[in-house]
C-alpha cells in the first residue's frame, strides 16, 4: 500500500524525506519504495471559466475566457464536450510541463489565440480507470469554487509524496493508514495519535425493522451494520477525492467513496448498500445456492456455487462477501437510505471466492491476510462520522449486531534472557520495554520474565520468536555482530553416494565431456522413448504444457534435446553428459523411487581437424572407451560384460550393449537408431546410461598393496579364424577359463573380416601375456597353458588357429 | 734433423691437423694415425737408439708430451665439433611454437553445478553435512512440517506440481529440514547441515523464470544457536562467494517457518556499495532469505525448543550465478549451448 506523507501527517510529524523513510522502514519493517507524483508537471493552475461561445471555424472547439488569477481573463480554445461556462477547472499555462515531456505553448488554433490548455486528469498522468467517470471522457471540474490562479497541482494532490510498502503476508496490519502510522512511528521513536469518531446523538434513533441472518456462521466472525437515512448523494469533495485516486481508486460518489476512504484509514473493508432495494428488509449472510448469479452490471454476471459466501436480500444477492457488490443494492445517484456494512469474513473463504471468480481486489486482499477484529465498529462508526461530515442526513440508526466477536489483546511472555540469547545480543529489560513501547505493546516486568499485551491490531503476534522479531528490528539489525555458531565440532561432508557421483563426474569431465542440466518434467513421450527401466510413468496433476507433464524415466531424451540444440547451431562435435535423477515407480505406488543416474551423449567428430591431426568420426568404441573408463574407476569385485542385445527401443539393434555385473544390468551403451535420428534432427550419436545407485551397491574390490612384479613376463601371439558371430567376449572369456594361473591379460591387437578371409569369419589377434610374479616361467609352463587355451578354442568355438 | 726437433715438428703438425679437422670421423681418424702404433711418433721413437744415453730420458718426456698435446688438441677440437653439431640440430629442431597445439579437452563441469559446490565446499569446511533430498516429496515435509498448514495461500495448486493430493515435485529444499531434523541424533552433538537440490514451481518459462530451478538449504539445530550466529556464518558465505570486502544486512521479511526472518543483501561486488545498474543503483543486491527456524518447526520434529534453536537460510544458485557471471537468462542454464556452457571453464 502506498502510504501518503499528506496523510501520515494527521498522525505523526514527518521530518524525513520519503527517501530516508523508505531506507528505513525497509531495514526495520517493510520493504518500501519512495513514489514521488507529478514531478514531471508544473505551471498548473486553477481556471474559473467566465464565458464561453463557439470557435467560429470549428463545429466542436470553444472559446473560452478563463480567469486565472491575472489581471486579465486569457482565452483558451477547448474541445472537451463537457466544457462550461462557471467551472473551475485544471489550465495548463503557457511553458506548462506535461507527462511525458510535453510542453504546452500559447499560439493560435485555427486562427483564434489559445493561451494554455484545459486538462483532464488523465492529460496530468492520472490513469484513466481512476479518474471519476463524469469526466474521463473530458476535461476535470473541480467539485467546488476554487481561488482562480491557486496550484492545481497541489489542489489536485499530486504534489504529495508517498512511501510505497510492499508488505509481506503477515504484516498486513499496514494496509491502513492507522496501522502504517505505528509501523513508520515506531522506526523514528514517534506515536501516532488519532482522533476517535464522534457521531452526532441527536440524529441516532432505533431502526427495529432490519433482521440479520447470519446462516454461515463458521465463517463470520462479526457482522455490523448502520443506516442512515436520506443521504444526499453527490460528487465527494475534493480532499477526498485525490486521497482516493492516489490510492489507485476510483472516485465514484460521496457514499462508496466515504466507505473506501474508511478502508484506507483503518484497514477495514467497509461495503455500502441501498437500503430501499433489500428485500423485506432482511440480509442473510449465507451460501450461495448453485446456478444463482451475481449481477456486476454491464452484462457482467458471476455463476456463483455453494462454496461462496455472499450477502443475500430475500431472493437476491447483494455481493459476494468480502469480495465485490452486485448491482442489485447498488449505491447511486437516486438512492436516499443507505446500509453500511463492517463485517469480518473468513480469510480462506474469502480468497478462494476471489480467485474462483478472478475478482481479486482491494477488500478481498485485506480479509484474506486478516484485518484487526478490534476496529469492526469503530470503523463502521468512522464511515458514518465521514458520511454525516459531507453530505446532509436525516437519521443514524444504533449499530445493528449481526454477529460480534469480542476482541481480545494476545498476551504473550518472553524471558528476558532467552530474548537475548535467541538475538546474540544484550538487552536490558528497559531497553525492551522501551522498544516494545514504541510499537504500542504494553509490557509489565517481573524478574526475568516479560508480560507483553499486544493490541488486536497486530494479530500477526503470538509467541516469543514474535516478540524477538520485533524487539530486533526496531533495534536494528545493523547493530549485530556477526558471529560463528560455537558448539561441538562437527565432522561435515558429502554422503558416500555424493562422493561416488562426484568421482564419476569428474571422470567424464576429464574425458573430454561437458556437463548438462536437463529437466526432470519432460514430454509423455520423452518418457517413454527410453523407459528400458521399465516404468510406470509418473504425470503431474496440473502440467504448465505438454512439455513438461512426466517426470523422466531415462536422462537420454534429455541428451538427445541438447544434442538437437547445438546442431541447429552449428555446433555439431559434442560430447555431453548429465548425473541427475531418474524416476522409476513400481505399479501401485504412487511414489517413484528416485535413482541417481549418469548418462552420456557423443556425436559428430573426435579429435580436431589441425594442421597436424586429422579428426575422426565417432563410433561405437568411442563412448564404449568412455563407458570402460568410468567403469575402471568404479573398482568392482567382479568382471564387467557387455552382452549384445537387441531390445533396448531407440537404439540400433546391432550397435548396442547392456552393461552387466555378476550378471545384473548396470545400463547400457549403444548408437541411437537411425530411425530416431533422423526423427529428431541429428547426427550419428552414441549414447551410454548408467545406474549410479547400483553401481556404488556392488562389493568393491578390497585392494592389497603388492610390490611391482620382479619377473619378467612371457607374450604369446594367438591368430584365429572364426565364425563371425562369435563374440570377442565369448573368446576371452574362454581363454581366460583355459589359460591357468600364469595367464595375466589378453588384449586384442587385430579384427580382420573380407578378402582372403573364408566366408562368414573373421580373423582376431590376441597378445597373451602370462607371469608368476614368484619365479621366472619356464617356456614348458607356458607352452602347456597356450596348448590349452588352442584347444579350448577349438573345442568350444570351432576355431582355426593361425 | 734431430730427433728432438721431429717431433716437435710432429706436434706442431698434429695439433694444426686437430684444428682444422671439421668431423668428429676425421678427429677419430687423426688420434689413430697421430697416436696409434704405427703412427709417426712411435715411428720417430726407432731413431731412440741414435740418441747417447744420458739424453733418452729428456727425449722420452718430450715424446709423452707430444703425445699429450695433441690428444688434448684433438679432444677439445671434438667438443667444440660436438657443440657446433648440436648448436646445428637445435637450429634445425626450432618450431614455430605459436602452432596450436593437439587438443585433449577436458570438459565443462556446468556452471550452476560449479557454483553449488564451491558453496558446498565452504560449508564443509564449517563442518556441515551435505545431505540430498527428495525431489518428489510429501506434501507433509514441503508444507506442513514448515509451519505451512492446509489452508496457507502458499499451498495453492497454482503453484504447485501436485502428483496426487498428498505426493508433490518440491517447491523448496526446505523440505529436507524435517527429515534430517528427524534422522539426527542430538546426543552426538549438534546438526549442521546444507542440501542442495532441484526444486518445481508452476511458472511459465521466461528469462528470469524457470519452472525447474536449484535451491541450497542450509541449517543449524543446537543450544544457543542466535540471530547473531547467522549474520556472521552468511557473512563469511557472502565473502567467500562474492569476495573479501563484502558487506551484508539484514531486512526484516516473513517466511512461516522461521521466526524472525530476514532477507539479506550483501554490499554491490561491481560498484562497492556506490551504486551502478546491477545493484539498481542502491549499492545492495538481495541475495538470500534466512531466519531462526520457528519454535513450531522444531517441536514438530521433538526438539524442544526452549533448549533448542537454529537458524535456517535458502539461496538459489542460478541467482548467485547470475549475478556473478551477468547471466541474464535463466533459460541459457537448461538448453546447454555448449557455448554457453564451455565459457565457465575453470572459473571456480
Amino acid at each position: 500500500m502506498k502510504i501518503s506523507i499528506d496523510w501520515l501527517k494527521e498522525y505523526i510529524p514527518v521530518t524525513h524525506t520519503v527517501e530516508e523513510i523508505a531506507n528505513k522502514v525497509s531495514l526495520t519493517g517493510i520493504e518500501s519504495a519512495p513514489v514521488e507524483l507529478g514531478t514531471d508537471l508544473s505551471n498548473l493552475v486553477v481556471g474559473h471559466i467566465t464565458s464561453l461561445k463557439p470557435h467560429p471555424d470549428s463545429d466542436h472547439l470553444n472559446l473560452c475566457q478563463v480567469d486565472v488569477g491575472q489581471a486579465e481573463y486569457i482565452q483558451i480554445v477547448c474541445g472537451a464536450p463537457n466544457v462550461a461556462e462557471g467551472q473551475y477547472v485544471i489550465v495548463a499555462l503557457d511553458g506548462a510541463n506535461l507527462p511525458a515531456g510535453k510542453e504546452i505553448k500559447k499560439g493560435a488554433i485555427r486562427g483564434q489565440e489559445s493561451n494554455g490548455m484545459i486538462c483532464g486528469l488523465d492529460e496530468l498522468g492520472v490513469e484513466e480507470s481512476l479518474v471519476p467517470k463524469a469526466f474521463q471522457k473530458g476535461i476535470y471540474v473541480f467539485p467546488s469554487v476554487e481561488e482562480p490562479g491557486a496550484d492545481a497541482k497541489e489542489l489536485l494532490g499530486l504534489n504529495d509524496q508517498m512511501v510505497d510498502l510492499d508488505i509481506t503476508p503477515n504484516r498486513a496490519d499496514t494496509l491502513g493508514m492507522r496501522g502504517a502510522a505505528w509501523e513508520i512511528g515506531a522506526t523514528y521513536d514517534e506515536k501516532p495519535v488519532f482522533k476517535d469518531p464522534v457521531i452526532d446523538d441527536s440524529k441516532v434513533e432505533d431502526d427495529d425493522n432490519l433482521k440479520i441472518n447470519i446462516e454461515a456462521d463458521d465463517l463470520v466472525q462479526d457482522y455490523l451494520v448502520r443506516t442512515i437515512k436520506n443521504v444526499q448523494v453527490a460528487e465527494s469533495p475534493l480532499w477526498i477525492q485525490r486521497r482516493l485516486w492516489n490510492q489507485g481508486i476510483q472516485p465514484v460518489n460521496n457514499i462508496i467513496d466515504a466507505a473506501n476512504y474508511v478502508m484506507i484509514e483503518y484497514g477495514e473493508p467497509i461495503q455500502v448498500y441501498d437500503l430501499d432495494n433489500l428485500t423485506d428488509e432482511t440480509i442473510s449472510v449465507e451460501m450461495a445456492t448453485d446456478g444463482h448469479k451475481l449481477n456486476l452490471g454491464k452484462d457482467d454476471t458471476k455463476d456463483l456455487n455453494h462454496d461462496d459466501l455472499v450477502i443475500n436480500s430475500g431472493d437476491q444477492t447483494l455481493g459476494l462477501a468480502g469480495v465485490v457488490n452486485g448491482t442489485s443494492a447498488q449505491v447511486d445517484d437516486d438512492t436516499r437510505n443507505i446500509l453500511i456494512e463492517s463485517a469480518v469474513f473468513d480469510g480462506t473463504s474469502v480468497r478462494k471466492a476471489a480467485q474462483r471468480h478472478d475478482l481479486r481486489g482491494d477488500a478481498s486482499n485485506r480479509f484474506e491476510k486478516g484485518v484487526d477484529t478490534g476496529a469492526v465498529e469503530i470503523s463502521l462508526n468512522r464511515t458514518v462520522e465521514l458520511i454525516a461530515s459531507i453530505t446532509k442526513i436525516q437519521s443514524i440508526s444504533q449499530v445493528i449486531v449481526g454477529k460480534q466477536t469480542p476482541a481480545e489483546p494476545t498476551v504473550i511472555k518472553a524471558s528476558i534472557d532467552h530474548v537475548n540469547r535467541l538475538m546474540g545480543i544484550t538487552l536490558s529489560a528497559d531497553e525492551m520495554i522501551g522498544i516494545l513501547d514504541r510499537l504500542g505493546f504494553s509490557t509489565e516486568q517481573n524478574g526475568d520474565e516479560l508480560t507483553v499485551t499486544i493490541p488486536t491490531r497486530r494479530w500477526d503476534m503470538s509467541i516469543e520468536a514474535d516478540l524477538i522479531e520485533e524487539i530486533m528490528r526496531i533495534y536494528g539489525y545493523e547493530n549485530l555482530q556477526g558471529t560463528l555458531p560455537s558448539g561441538n565440532e562437527t565432522l561435515g561432508g558429502y554422503t558416500p553416494q555424493r562422493e561416488f557421483i562426484n568421482k564419476l563426474k569428474n571422470i567424464l569431465l576429464s574425458e573430454g565431456m561437458d556437463e548438462t542440466i536437463n529437466f526432470g518434467l519432460v514430454s509423455k513421450q520423452e518418457a517413454r522413448d527410453f523407459n528400458y527401466i521399465d516404468s510406470e510413468y509418473t504425470r503431474v496433476l496440473h502440467p504448465m504444457t505438454e512439455d513438461h507433464e512426466f517426470l523422466r524415466t531415462s536422462l537420454i531424451p534429455g541428451l538427445i534435446k541438447n544434442v538437437a540444440y547445438n546442431k541447429a547451431r552449428k555446433n555439431s562435435d559434442l560430447s555431453l553428459f548429465e548425473e541427475g535423477r531418474i524416476f522409476d515407480r513400481e505399479s501401485g505406488h504412487d511414489r517413484p523411487k528416485e535413482v541417481e543416474y549418469i548418462g552420456g551423449i557423443i556425436t559428430g567428430k573426435v579429435g580436431t581437424d589441425s594442421w597436424n591431426t586429422s579428426a575422426k568420426e565417432i563410433d561405437f568404441y568411442d563412448v564404449k572407451g568412455i563407458v570402460e573408463e568410468l567403469l575402471s574407476f568404479v573398482e568392482l569385485d567382479s568382471e564387467v560384460e557387455y552382452r549384445a542385445s537387441k531390445e533396448i527401443g531407440n537404439l540400433h539393434p546391432g550397435q548396442t550393449a547392456a552393461i552387466l555385473f555378476d550378471d545384473q544390468v548396470m545400463g547400457y551403451v549403444g548408437k541411437i537408431h537411425p530411425e530416431y535420428q533422423s526423427a529428431h534432427s541429428i547426427d550419428d550419436a552414441f549414447v551410454f546410461e548408467l545406474n549410479v545407485d547400483k553401481l556404488l551397491a556392488q562389493p568393491k574390490k578390497n585392494v592389497k598393496a603388492m610390490s611391482a612384479p620382479k619377473y619378467p613376463s612371457v607374450t604369446r601371439d594367438l591368430a584365429i579364424l572364426v565364425a563371425k558371430n562369435i563374440t570377442s567376449g565369448e573368446i576371452v572369456k574362454q581363454i581366460f577359463n583355459d589359460g591357468g594361473q600364469y595367464l595375466k591379460d589378453v588384449n586384442i591387437f587385430d579384427v580382420y573380416q573380407g578378402s582372403n578371409i573364408e566366408n562368414g569369419h573373421k580373423s582376431l589377434g590376441y597378445h597373451l601375456i602370462f607371469q608368476n610374479s614368484n619365479d621366472t616361467l619356464t617356456y614348458d609352463t607356458v607352452e602347456k597353458a597356450f596348448t590349452q587355451i588352442k584347444t579350448g578354442l577349438i573345442n568350444k568355438f570351432n576355431v582355426e588357429v593361425r | 734433423m734431430s730427433l728432438n726437433d721431429r717431433l716437435k715438428e710432429l706436434r706442431e703438425n698434429g695439433i694444426n691437423d686437430a684444428k682444422r679437422a671439421q668431423h668428429l670421423q676425421d678427429l677419430n681418424d687423426l688420434r689413430v694415425q697421430l697416436l696409434g702404433k704405427k703412427g709417426p711418433i712411435t715411428q720417430a721413437l726407432r731413431g731412440m737408439k741414435d740418441v747417447p744415453k744420458e739424453q733418452r730420458p729428456e727425449i722420452g718426456t718430450l715424446a709423452n708430451n707430444v703425445k699429450k698435446d695433441i690428444q688434448t688438441a684433438i679432444e677439445s677440437r671434438i667438443e667444440e665439433v660436438n657443440k657446433r653439431i648440436i648448436a646445428q640440430k637445435l637450429q634445425e629442431e626450432t618450431l614455430d611454437v605459436t602452432l596450436p597445439a593437439q587438443s585433449h579437452e577436458v570438459g565443462t563441469k556446468h556452471i550452476l553445478n560449479q557454483t553449488i559446490e564451491d558453496i558446498e565446499q565452504f560449508f564443509i569446511g564449517l563442518g556441515y553435512e551435505v545431505a540430498p533430498g527428495y525431489e518428489v516429496e510429501e506434501d507433509h515435509y514441503n508444507f506442513e512440517r514448515l509451519n505451512i498448514p492446509k489452508d496457507h495461500p502458499a499451498r495453492d495448486m497454482q503453484d504447485t506440481f501436485y502428483i496426487t493430493n498428498e505426493l508433490l515435485m518440491r517447491t523448496q529444499t526446505s523440505a529436507q529440514e524435517g527429515r534430517d531434523m528427524d534422522a539426527h541424533d542430538f546426543s552426538k552433538g549438534p546438526l549442521k547441515m546444507i542440501s542442495p537440490g532441484i526444486v518445481y514451481r508452476r511458472d511459465d518459462d521466461d528469462a528470469t523464470h524457470s519452472h525447474q530451478f536449484h535451491q541450497l538449504e542450509g541449517l543449524v539445530v543446537d543450544k544457543n544457536i542466535s540471530m547473531a550466529d547467522l549474520k556472521g556464518t552468511l557473512e563469511a558465505l557472502c565473502r567467500h562467494v562474492f569476495g573479501p570486502d563484502r558487506e551484508i544486512r539484514f531486512r526484516p521479511s516473513f517466511f512461516p517457518f522461521t521466526e524472525p526472518s530476514v532477507e539479506v543483501d550483501v554490499s554491490c561486488f561491481n560498484c562497492g556499495g556506490e551504486g551502478c545498474r546491477i545493484c539498481k543503483y542502491t549499492g545492495w543486491i538481495e541475495v538470500l532469505g534466512a531466519g531462526l527456524t520457528h519454535p513450531n518447526v522444531l517441536e514438530m520434529s521433538g526438539i524442544d525448543s526452549n533448549v533448542y534453536s537454529a537458524f535456517a537460510f535458502g539461496l538459489g544458485p542460478e541467482r548467485f550465478a547470475m549475478l556473478k557471471y551477468g547471466i541474464d537468462d535463466i533459460r541459457d542454464f537448461y538448453t546447454n549451448d555448449v557455448r554457453f556452457l564451455e565459457q565457465f571453464k575453470g572459473v571456480n
